[in-house]
């Protein structure tokens, strides 16, 4: 028995007990009477759409983005661009709500100029409620995301194939499919897929920007079933839906593709083909409209803020919630970065041996917590562990734990490729050479350490933001940032709740831009054992 | 790892260790800083020399959720937070027991004879608007879903608010509430999932009404010192929230439960809960800000729990086929 065995028995039972908490508890069956119900099918259809319009979007609008990132090296604050990106993907629902709110809704900053364009051409003014709030607010959170995948993607083109194509006298068009798009089409599809799934589970925001019921997701009807009608078989009925769809074609599609994230280099290729000027306004003026269009939401908070006028004894309720929150989460991403290590463990060992479908295999356990819905892994929780465990003092250890479990699928995902590649590297040298453990260990760090910092604030960052899973398993004595915003929201104290959510947003920014300081610095002092170096030495000797 | 569980356990240990004498289920704004909970908790520990502990949960229906879980095993003495059209269903899974406390305290306006649940606060669901914005407010419901006026409500699927919105409608268009929700929805900017999603909308500007309570804008006086939210008054009524509370069948010390359930509707508790949960209080001759006297009263219509419990499934039917 190896030990990362037990972090896949660790995960799994998780679910397992979910599952098995709520089968249990009703007692009865699924209710497939669920099954020959219309509101059933166009609920499911509903989702289907708008997870599948915001994924199509998302990835369409990125693809252009991150090329003028590719080829306009010097353009300025990039870095900050592509950690900014990441904010965005992490922001907590309710503040983009929010911003998207006052800038876009009926009384937004832009809605009047938005009034007078549509006017010239059609009799309708601006509605930001309906499928459209909805795609812009899932195309916002992900789309940024979709932007720095892509870019580190195409990074990996190597120098010698521009070289080739400007000598070959490629036109642009021929450039893109031939150079280009190999590279694009595997983190395409793979970003399609995992934004869908995404955007499937949606929830917060297709209620709240939805316009009405005909925008309802399965997540929005399992809720309705587990919280106000207790009705267990339809829950369960409504979340295996999910789990099939979801996780089906999720599997599916990442399977048949043969798509993987590949071996992301950092900046190896320096070599860009001339730009023509058009092409270069073009470009910048695309990268200015994306920093714009991506800070204007934020912007748009701001005159709340200034309103807020704190006591002492908020300040002293937000400065708690703040360190609560920030240990929590960092306990939730320090589990989750070692079992996701443990867990890419099978993985690994499998790509060594080119055993795709076992590599598949693994993943798909290791990562099945991002297409179980989380509602039922937590009521399902909840339920089994309620008669055994006193839950108003252990609660918040579930809390933590829970957080893990749905962080570990990103871990995971952004892990893998940095080992895989490693492992192509050294894993004959080191073992021809006999390493142990630990030296190999130092070989390792250093070579994924950017990565791994990486992840750690984007898991950090994750679950510093977390409501669901508080709201079952929280105590008032753990009250977290997100947590103490719906309170004040809740209470009708709007000021004191910008506040603290400004001061939210503020630190997942801070975690976020400190690791990535912290991992860039790290990249300059690996120089010595320069990867592609290494590699190059390995096949000549 | 083992260390850092064992100092989250150590923590989790100093605060709260002990088993309290009477332990209350609620929700978690009641028991916030600035809710009515530390303060009821102070008066009542004071006159009862006991200790008072709450067990807050997320809202009023996940009170009731958790007891369906805990059954027999459950901690709690008393159950306060579940609101009236709750009470038959946790009737009828034989949580509580009866409270043997005399009602004629009680406003009678409330018509309140149950015999295992006391009111502590109530609300009229109101559409509530800015007073510089819409000049001539509807004055009934079927003028509202008439006019062309924006207007953002709560998911009946997924809030309290929402719910009584479907209650509202029944009850004034009853069988014809099919063409009152499509008439609604023309006018709908959007339907949140709670109602704070709802009402922050409203107060961005998104919409002319929002549907809430009548003492919302007490809220905006008392602590903003704004008096341009009103709440409009509808001739044909208005639907009531009743928040209750009641003793559990498994309580340990009925006693003292029962003496927490009487305080409740004290004047001392009932002059704290108002201005805390902005809700009104149950009994008359309470001292309250002026502004409460200057609030809508309408006449309370709507259904018994009992038809509330039976019906509620075929009204979200109809309301989520219709509301488009």
């Amino acid at each position: 028995m190896r030990l990362y065995w037990l972090a896949y028995a660790a995960i799994f039972a998780l679910t397992v007990l979910s599952f098995y908490g709520l089968i249990n508890f009703g007692d009865e069956g699924l209710d497939t009477s669920l099954l020959q119900d219309s509101y059933f099918y166009a609920i499911l259809g509903f989702t289907l759409k708008q997870a599948l319009l915001s994924a199509l979007f998302s990835v369409g609008i990125a693809i252009p983005i991150a090329r003028a990132l590719y080829f306009l090296p010097a353009l300025r604050f990039k870095k900050l661009f592509l950690t900014f990106c990441l904010l965005c993907f992490v922001t907590p629902t309710l503040i983009v709500i929010t911003g998207l709110v006052a800038l876009l809704g009926r009384s937004g900053l832009l809605t009047p100029s938005l009034n007078t364009a549509l006017s010239s051409f059609s009799e309708s003014t601006w509605n930001l409620y309906g499928l459209s709030g909805i795609l812009i607010a899932h195309i916002f959170m992900n789309m940024p995301l979709a932007v720095r995948i892509i870019y580190l993607q195409l990074q990996t083109i190597p120098d010698n194939s521009w070289k080739l194509a400007s000598q070959l006298k490629l036109s642009k068009r021929q450039c893109f499919r031939i150079v280009e798009w190999p590279v694009l089409k595997s983190s395409s599809v793979l970003l399609l897929c995992f934004i869908f799934v995404l955007c499937f589970n949606s929830f917060a925001v297709v209620l709240a920007l939805g316009g009405g019921p005909q925008s309802t997701t399965l997540e929005v009807a399992i809720y309705q079933a587990l919280k106000y009608d207790f009705n267990i078989p339809e829950a369960l009925t409504l979340a295996w839906t999910q789990l099939i769809v979801a996780g089906g074609l999720y599997w599916l599609i990442t399977r048949s593709g043969g798509v993987s994230w590949q071996s992301i280099e950092s900046s190896q290729y320096n070599w860009r083909p001339n730009q023509s000027s058009s092409a270069r306004f073009w470009f910048s003026s695309l990268y200015g409209s994306a920093w714009l269009v991506l800070l204007l939401p934020y912007l748009s908070l701001l005159p709340g803020l200034f309103d807020s006028d704190l006591s002492s004894k908020d300040l002293k309720a937000i400065g708690r919630s703040a360190l609560i929150s920030i240990s929590l989460a960092a306990i939730a991403a320090c589990l989750a970065m070692a079992l996701a290590f443990a867990l890419l463990r099978p993985i690994r060992q499998a790509a060594l041996k080119a055993q795709s479908k076992r590599v598949w295999l693994y993943e798909s356990l290791a990562t099945h917590a991002l297409v179980a819905p989380a509602m039922v892994l937590s009521v399902g929780l909840f339920v089994y562990l309620l008669p055994r465990i006193d839950l108003d003092r252990w609660g918040i250890i579930f809390v933590v734990l829970l957080n893990t479990a749905l962080v570990i699928p990103f871990a995971v995902q952004k892990l893998k490729p940095r080992l895989l590649q490693f492992d192509q590297q050294y894993d004959r040298l080191a073992r021809s050479l006999k390493l142990t453990q630990q030296t190999r260990w130092k070989i390792e760090w250093p070579f994924i350490k950017e990565i791994y910092l990486a992840t750690m604030g984007l898991v950090l960052v994750l679950a510093m933001g977390d409501v669901a899973i508080f709201s079952i398993f929280g105590s008032t004595d753990w009250t977290t940032l997100p947590w103490l915003i719906y309170g004040y929201a809740s209470s009708y104290r709007i000021a004191e709740a910008s506040a603290a959510s400004f001061l939210l947003l503020t630190l997942c920014a801070l975690f976020l831009f400190f690791l990535e300081k912290l991992s860039s610095r790290s990249t300059v002092s690996k120089q010595p054992i320069e990867p592609s170096q290494a590699y190059k030495g390995e096949t000549h000797a | 790892m083992k260390r850092l569980f064992s100092l989250l356990a150590a923590c989790g240990l100093a605060t709260s260790a002990h088993a309290a004498d009477l332990t209350v289920y609620t929700y978690d704004s009641f028991v916030s800083e600035w809710g009515p909970g530390p303060q009821l908790e102070a008066a009542f520990e004071e006159s009862c020399q006991c200790d008072l502990a709450f067990i807050a949960v997320d809202d009023g229906v996940s009170i009731l959720n958790r007891l369906r879980i805990e059954k027999d095993k459950t901690k709690a003495d008393v159950l306060l937070g579940l609101d009236d059209s709750l009470t038959e269903v946790t009737r009828r899974e034989s949580l509580v027991q009866p409270h043997g406390i005399a009602l004629n305290g009680l406003k009678p306006e409330l018509q309140w004879q149950d015999q295992d649940f006391i009111p502590y606060d109530y609300g009229f669901f109101s559409f509530v608007y800015n007073t510089n914005k819409v000049e001539q407010p509807a004055t009934s419901l079927k003028a509202l879903i008439d006019s062309d006026a924006s207007v953002i409500y709560q998911d009946p699927r997924t809030s309290t608010p929402g719910q009584g919105l479907m209650l509202w409608v029944k009850a004034v268009y009853g069988d014809d509430s099919a063409n009152a929700w499509k008439q609604l929805a023309s006018h709908t900017v959007t339907v949140t999932k709670g109602w704070w999603e709802a009402y922050s909308m409203f107060l961005e500007g998104d919409a002319d009404y929002v549907l809430s309570y009548n003492t919302s804008p007490a809220y905006h006086v008392v602590t903003e010192e704004k008096t341009h939210y009103k709440a409009a008054a509808f001739s044909e009524g208005h639907v009531a929230q009743i928040e209750v509370a009641a003793i559990s069948k498994y309580a340990k010390n009925p006693e003292l439960a029962k003496q927490f359930l009487s305080f409740l509707i004290s004047p001392q508790a009932q002059s704290i809960i108002p201005t805390a949960n902005w809700m009104l209080p149950v009994v008359d001759n309470v001292e309250l800000p002026e502004i409460f006297d200057e609030l809508i009263q309408p006449k309370r219509i709507g259904f018994t729990p009992k038809q509330i419990a039976k019906q509620r499934k075929s009204w979200i039917r109809e309301w989520r086929s219709t509301a488009n």
